[in-house]
């Protein structure tokens, strides 16, 4: 770097002097946490890939947080025509909601939520706004027992610096029929953004949530970190989607962690189809007796794209269950990484936790490297995983052409049917139209 | 030359455990590790300038390298390590006869269920004692045809070439931490050499034996299999319990040419506070078979991985692994298949028992190089917990860059059933027998591929630590 560009960068750095920027008008609680965070950031070293949380993610290589800038633009107009068309389009897809979140470069530039629900106490705003109208909530759970800086390095520059987020609070007994819809758009190349979500659904509750990351290719790295905090009590049912479409050019990192009490049922559904490198982090924490997580992932690469998934299955309560299914197909060079761990703590009798990772390569040049781990400590369990990599199933093709279809449309339908199991058990109304037609966009490149 | 006159001839009749009475050692190096103890062992050994040098620059390796923070709890290690001795000399030399065998090692051999009659069928016995190998014999038909089964002092003696071209070579100092103290330090061990063509029909079998207290072995074991040639190699490997640990650190190099068949067959039963930490590689040749069996049962800490390098078209690697974890135990194993040419296959199945507070682990890596096309490997893990403080984790590293291969892992962990063990309760079987006999079931996949007297030892020793398990 030139001692040019350095001046340049100077006052949008990711430094202290942004903590103090992004935190000056709020209360001293959170600036306190902000501060507290950046000292976690700046004592914590960077993980190399001699940790295996990052063994197969060269950060050296892949992430450069001194070239980004901290991002400073102005919030947007909430006047839906000022918006970019394809925020619009994506938007124009989804049916009915219960409320939606619109986010553009950082910030939330619209907000609904059902006036019913509304009445009926369930809150869905942006961050800042609830950290004003209902503080004591927010002070309570943001970063305190899900995601909070001391879980390392991305935590805590994502607690010191997060610019906006989502405050999603489902009342006790209260259910969403429709999902919370929230579309985010990123515009500037060579920006880091750091958002977070926080979902808290009372007892008996129930809510659906799907996010939705997209952006055009980048010129230079941009970075967008996000925190989700998923905490459902006792008897709770949450779904939580997140669909990334970026550009080329970005670099996709998610911190997510689920709490689930006694008898809730919170499920989760990541999908990577875009960004130049995917990194998510999900820990799945089941607490109380009865509660149960279903995890689903799909990713589809292509070109140079990089997929990193790090999962974590925490049974500390007796009788819990968890499944996890992440299925994933891979053109050109791109490669994915899984690594998913099933703890089964001392006492936690009666669990029942699987977990499968599937890996289509579809050309020569694309890798998969799976890692599925079990600790078990408790012996009244019943857990099992299995780990495949291979190519398509040349058998499937052959009928598929016996009946007339080409090459390539076989190969398309055995792909789609592959990934459609993963969406078949989360059919959220939108979601699998949406993702299907993407695969289908990105299939149509596979020569 | 007929068999049975052969066997006369050999005066195999007259093996009567001949080795050391003698507990003194003649010569024994100072605690710890040390440049010193590397150009004292080295110079008991008459080695050339070669070997110690290799030794020497081995150390600097060791001591750059970092103690591993993965595997198992090796916090106490350097302290442990300070008071070993890494070597003592038991004989002045090798012996050729056996006679005068320590009573306990007799005891040790019936125990492990090798039947004077059983010896006698080998095609050869290696014995260690410490840090030497104090006998070695090898059937003459077998000598006869060019088969070499000798201490590795004696095949670094008298095959220097040989031993040259290939020592260090699959397994070099830099590997690890361990491989370069084995390599600075090491003594005793086999080198087995068996020609073109040749084809064993009895097992090789050496023996280990730890006997002083705070003892450190370090045996190195290189094994050449000729193209064509076929042959089965056992180890077993015992201590006596002490209050202090000892330390326990192999090295055993293979190469299997083309269209050979090897099997390295590990009994480990080292006393529970022994640190077992040993690296084992064979390097598997076009249309080649390798197969490690590999049963760990002792020990306080083994972390071993026996690895298949398959690296010519269509070779074929298998590893078969059992690990019984019972109080205080870690057993931290699995097994290593990296797939460099194409058409080549393999096979890990690993079965693992923890009980009391044992702790067994499957670490294992399954790779796959670009190139490597039409590779297919599957890999299966099955772990039985016995109690509720029992522990037993699964880590297999799947690591694919080849679009046209065919990979699969599978793991599964339970308890012993409990339909299981009321259906045979309800025959009239006791509550600990029925428990054994689900555990027999669990392992036999494994069991049945050893040699019969080891299959009926497992199933006893099975049983013997299953005893006390219930309620």
């Amino acid at each position: 770097m030139t001692s040019d560009t350095l001046t340049e960068s100077a006052g949008t750095a990711l430094d202290a002097a942004a903590v103090e920027r992004v935190g000056a008008n709020e209360p001293q609680w959170l600036r306190e946490r902000r501060q507290h965070a950046w000292e976690v950031y700046e004592r914590t070293p960077m993980p190399t890939t001699r940790l295996e949380e990052w063994r197969y993610t060269n950060l050296k290589k892949k992430l450069d947080l001194d070239a980004l800038r901290f991002s400073d633009a102005e919030a947007l107009s909430s006047d839906p025509t000022t918006w970019p068309p394809q925020l619009r389009a994506a938007m124009d897809e989804d049916r009915e909601a219960s409320g939606h979140i619109v986010i553009i470069d950082g910030h939330v530039v619209h907000a609904d939520v059902d006036e019913g629900l509304a009445a009926k106490g369930v809150i869905l705003e942006s961050l800042h706004d609830a950290i004003t109208n209902h503080e004591v909530l927010v002070q309570e759970h943001l970063a305190t027992e899900a995601v909070p800086a001391e879980e390392g390095k991305f935590a805590a520059l994502n607690a010191a610096l997060w610019n906006d987020g989502i405050f999603l609070f489902v009342p006790r007994g209260v259910r969403l029929e429709q999902p919370v819809r929230v579309t985010r758009w990123l515009s500037e190349a060579g920006t880091a953004y750091f958002s977070r979500v926080l979902i808290v659904a009372e007892s008996a509750s129930q809510v659906s949530y799907v996010d939705e990351v997209l952006s055009d290719d980048f010129e230079s790295q941009t970075y967008t970190s996000t925190a989700v905090e998923l905490i459902a009590r006792n008897g709770a049912q949450v779904q939580y989607v997140a669909v990334q479409r970026l550009g080329r050019g970005a670099f996709y990192q998610s911190m997510q962690r689920t709490l689930a009490e006694r008898d809730a049922k919170l499920d989760t559904l990541n999908v990577a189809l875009g960004a130049s490198v995917t990194r998510v982090d999900l820990n799945a924490r089941l607490l109380g007796p009865g509660a149960n997580s279903d995890m689903l992932g799909l990713y589809f690469g292509d070109g140079d794209q990089h997929f990193d998934f790090n999962t974590s299955q925490d049974h500390v309560a007796p009788n819990t269950f968890s499944d996890l299914l992440y299925k994933g197909a891979l053109d050109g060079a791109s490669r994915a990484a899984f690594r998913g761990i099933i703890r089964v703590l001392p006492g936690a009798q009666g669990t029942d936790a699987y977990q499968t990772n599937r890996n289509l390569l579809l050309s020569p040049d694309s890798r998969a490297d799976s890692l599925p781990n079990l600790e078990i400590e408790a012996d009244d369990v019943k857990c099992s995983h299995g780990a495949t990599v291979g190519q398509l199933d040349a058998e499937a093709k052959f009928y598929l052409m016996s009946r007339g279809l080409s090459l390539v449309q076989a190969e398309r339908l055995v792909v789609l049917g592959f990934l459609g199991e993963v969406l078949a058990k989360l059919p959220l109304g939108g979601v699998v139209d949406k993702v299907t037609r993407v695969i289908e966009q990105k299939l149509a490149l596979h020569s | 030359m007929p068999q049975n006159e052969t066997i006369q001839n050999l005066g195999l009749d007259e093996y009567k455990y001949d080795f050391v009475t003698e507990t003194k050692p003649v010569f024994r190096a100072e605690k710890g590790l040390s440049e010193t103890v590397v150009r004292q062992i080295s110079a008991h050994k008459e080695e050339p300038e070669w070997m110690l040098d290799y030794r020497l620059k081995a150390l600097e390796v060791y001591n750059s390298k970092p103690m591993p923070k993965w595997g198992g709890d090796l916090d106490s290690l350097e302290a442990v390590l300070d008071e070993i001795y890494f070597y003592v000399r038991p004989q002045e030399q090798m012996e050729r006869s056996w006679d005068d065998v320590p009573d306990e090692i007799k005891e040790t051999f019936e125990k492990l269920g090798i039947p004077e009659a059983e010896r006698k069928v080998l095609a050869g016995v290696g014995a260690q004692y410490e840090s030497e190998m104090v006998y070695h014999s090898l059937r003459e038909e077998w000598a006869a045809q060019g088969v070499i089964f000798d201490s590795i002092e004696d095949g670094l003696k008298n095959h220097p070439e040989l031993f040259r071209e290939h020592f260090g070579t699959i397994i070099p100092m830099h590997d690890n931490k361990f491989a370069a103290m084995n390599a600075a330090v090491w003594s005793g061990g086999s080198f087995v050499y068996i020609p073109k063509g040749v084809s064993l029909d009895t097992p090789l079998q050496a023996y280990f034996r730890v006997n002083q207290e705070r003892m450190g072995q370090f045996e190195r074991t290189l094994i050449i299999i000729e193209e064509g040639a076929q042959a089965h190699y056992i180890e077993g490997c015992t201590a006596p319990v002490y209050t202090t640990e000892s330390f326990h650190s192999g090295v055993i190099e293979i190469v299997v040419k083309k269209n050979a068949r090897f099997r390295y067959t590990t009994i480990q039963n080292w006393s529970n506070n022994m640190y077992n930490l040993v690296t084992q590689r064979s390097i598997v040749h076009e249309g080649a078979t390798m197969e490690w069996l590999d049963g760990n049962l002792g020990s306080k800490l083994t972390m071993k991985y026996p690895s298949c390098y398959l690296v010519g078209e269509g070779a074929h690697g298998e590893i078969m692994s059992i690990a019984y974890a019972g109080d205080g135990q870690h057993q931290d194993t699995g097994g290593k298949v990296v797939h460099v040419a194409p058409h080549t296959t393999s096979s890990i199945i690993s079965k693992s028992i923890s009980k009391g507070n044992g702790r067994s682990t499957y670490r294992g890596l399954c790779k796959v190089h670009k190139g490597a096309h039409h590779a297919r490997s599957n890999v299966e893990c099955d772990a039985l917990l016995i109690n509720d403080t029992s522990r037993t984790d699964t880590y297999p590293y799947i690591e694919i860059e080849e679009n046209d291969a065919s990979v699969g892992h599978e793991a599964s962990v339970s308890k012993i059933g409990e339909e299981q063990l009321f259906y045979l309760e309800s025959r009239g079987i006791s509550t600990e027998e029925a428990m054994a006999m689900i555990v027999r079931g669990f392992i036999e996949p494994i069991a049945k591929q050893l040699p019969l007297e080891y299959a009926v030892e497992l199933n006893r020793l099975i049983e013997m630590e299953m005893e006390g398990s219930v309620g």
